[in-house]
């Protein structure tokens, strides 16, 4: 399955992706093991990267707390699972709305624990706020431990932080497992408010369908955002957190990046006005051989052609032509704008060793949905 | 002549250029959005400097950079360009320093140095910075 091309089905997905995320906000995902270090790495995310700067600090503290309390219930129910089980792949998906975060978590767990947990979740729904507090306090002391090691008091936790009922659905895998989703609210104002059912539930549902689709593509992180230099800022030091290889690999993620971020600044349109920059997904996936950084954001039919001839010529050169290119365009200083160096595509291609794979979908009669994948080898 | 100093960003290297101590030093990362912006008052202080009575005739530029995109990538060609013009007048020497496990670091200052008719060295970074 390596090095699959951008077939028509592919682009078909990559673009639903994009639209799944845009239409529900989506702006982190994590798809994978959950291991201790994953774990920090994406806590320390939401310290720095994943909540914005000027949230209050109480807000802050909510999302993370709930983040510990989700990450854990995945580890937790992870080290069940028998190690030949495919796809144990949990995921963290996080997205920001109107001053809200929304956190979802999935896993897989056996069916036989279907049951208890259903109990457990409706049992701490049916709580208001001070009985919450009570039962906490109860399940503490009693120290009533549930069959997985936890003692619901994540659960409850995470209902307490929240002030919003836990939502939660469970997805057959088969026979034995199921996937099961459990998305939390956290607004921004708490006080004194009940308890109310999220506004959302159709996102877990959403979520659920993501994740099978991310399961298809062995997608490992995507991060949905505006091509702007500060969202590149974040998501490089993201990147630099979360891939745990060695430095020259890393190296070669950090300058693919660079060069496919920026050229979407650059070249990159619109399809609706926004100040913020344009509109764009990135998403990591892997092959046994190799790790595939995709951008995928709009541009103007009229520019394709263009484009398509440069990437062409560049996918078209060998290592010595793409190095005397290289050289000629670096000392070539008619072309020398903030908006061109023309050595971006030349750079990766060179860096990373493989061609560069493009397509176009056409959306309308003025866009297309422009799709480019940089391959990176393992080794 | 006034030293330029400016101080690094996430995007943008440490520029300290300091005659007084007779060093000058780009240091960092170099990833601007807008690279040509960012490098204009380096341009123009060397020329100004270069051309000045208090040009030393030997000039030693270092370059320690981690990491530079492509955009910077040509406008250090501009630099280096323009050092080559003073070269007449100078002696400019490029140190470029690098990681010993970054090899593309080291290809891209082998790469300037076969372009540019000035004289490179490709020190190796030392681990502990002694600052």
């Amino acid at each position: 399955m390596s090095g699959d091309p951008l077939n028509k089905e592919k682009l078909g997905f990559i673009f639903k992706l994009f639209k799944a995320m845009q239409k529900d906000n989506l702006n982190y995902i994590y798809r994978g093991l959950f291991t201790a270090k994953i774990t920090d790495n994406i806590l320390a995310l939401a310290e720095t990267n994943l909540v914005k700067k000027d949230d209050p600090r109480a807000l802050k503290r909510k999302v993370y707390n709930v983040m510990v309390e989700g990450l854990q219930n995945i580890t937790k129910h992870q080290a069940d699972i028998d190690e030949e089980v495919e796809n144990n792949n949990g995921v963290f998906v996080l997205k920001k709305e109107n001053f809200k975060y929304f956190i979802t978590t999935g896993n897989l767990i056996e069916n036989e624990n279907i049951p208890s947990l259903t109990a457990q979740i409706e049992q701490v729904n049916k709580l208001d706020e001070d009985e919450l507090k009570a039962y906490h306090r109860q399940v503490l002391v009693d120290g009533k431990i549930s069959s997985k090691g936890g003692a619901g008091l994540g659960l409850i936790d995470m209902a307490r932080k929240s002030g919003n009922k836990l939502l939660y659905t469970f997805e057959k895998v088969d026979d034995k497992y199921s996937y099961f989703y459990l998305h939390t609210e956290i607004p921004t104002t708490s006080s004194g408010t009940s308890l109310s059912t999220s506004a959302n539930p159709g996102s877990i549902k959403y979520i659920s369908a993501l994740h099978k689709m991310l399961n298809e593509e062995n997608v490992l992180i995507i991060f949905n955002s505006y091509f702007n230099q500060e969202s590149l800022m974040n998501l490089l030091s993201i990147i630099e957190k979360q891939m745990v290889e060695n430095v020259s690999l890393k190296k070669r993620f950090y300058n693919t990046m660079v060069e496919m971020f920026q050229n979407i600044i650059q070249h990159g349109d619109d399809y609706k006005q926004t100040p913020e920059g344009k509109a764009g997904l990135f998403y990591i996936s892997e092959t046994d051989e190799e790790y595939l950084l995709n951008t995928g954001n709009y541009i103007r039919n009229t520019k394709i052609p263009i484009l398509t001839q440069k990437l062409e010529y560049v996918n078209n050169l060998d290592r010595e032509q793409l190095d005397e290119f290289y050289n000629n365009r670096l000392f070539d200083f008619e072309i020398d704008s903030n908006k061109e160096a023309g050595l971006g595509m030349i750079d990766i291609r060179l860096k990373t060793d493989s061609t560069l794979e493009f397509n176009f979908l056409k959306i309308d009669e003025t866009y297309s949905f422009y799709t480019l994948r940089a391959k990176i080898s393992k080794n | 002549m006034e030293a330029l100093h400016i101080e690094p960003s996430d995007d943008t290297p440490k520029i300290y250029f300091e005659p007084e101590v007779d060093l000058y030093v780009i240091e960092g990362k170099s990833l601007p959005e807008n690279a040509i912006d960012f490098y204009q008052p380096v341009f123009d202080w060397t020329t100004k400097f270069l051309n000045s009575k208090e040009a030393p005739s030997n000039f030693v530029l270092n370059f320690k950079l981690d990491y530079f995109n492509t955009a910077s990538s040509k406008q250090i060609a501009k630099l280096l360009r323009i050092l080559e013009i003073c070269n007449v007048s100078q002696n400019v020497l490029i140190k470029w320093y690098y990681d010993k496990e970054d090899t593309d670091m080291l290809k891209a200052g082998t790469r300037y140095s076969n372009l540019i008719k000035l004289k490179f060295e490709f020190p190796v970074n030392i681990e502990s910075n002694i600052d």
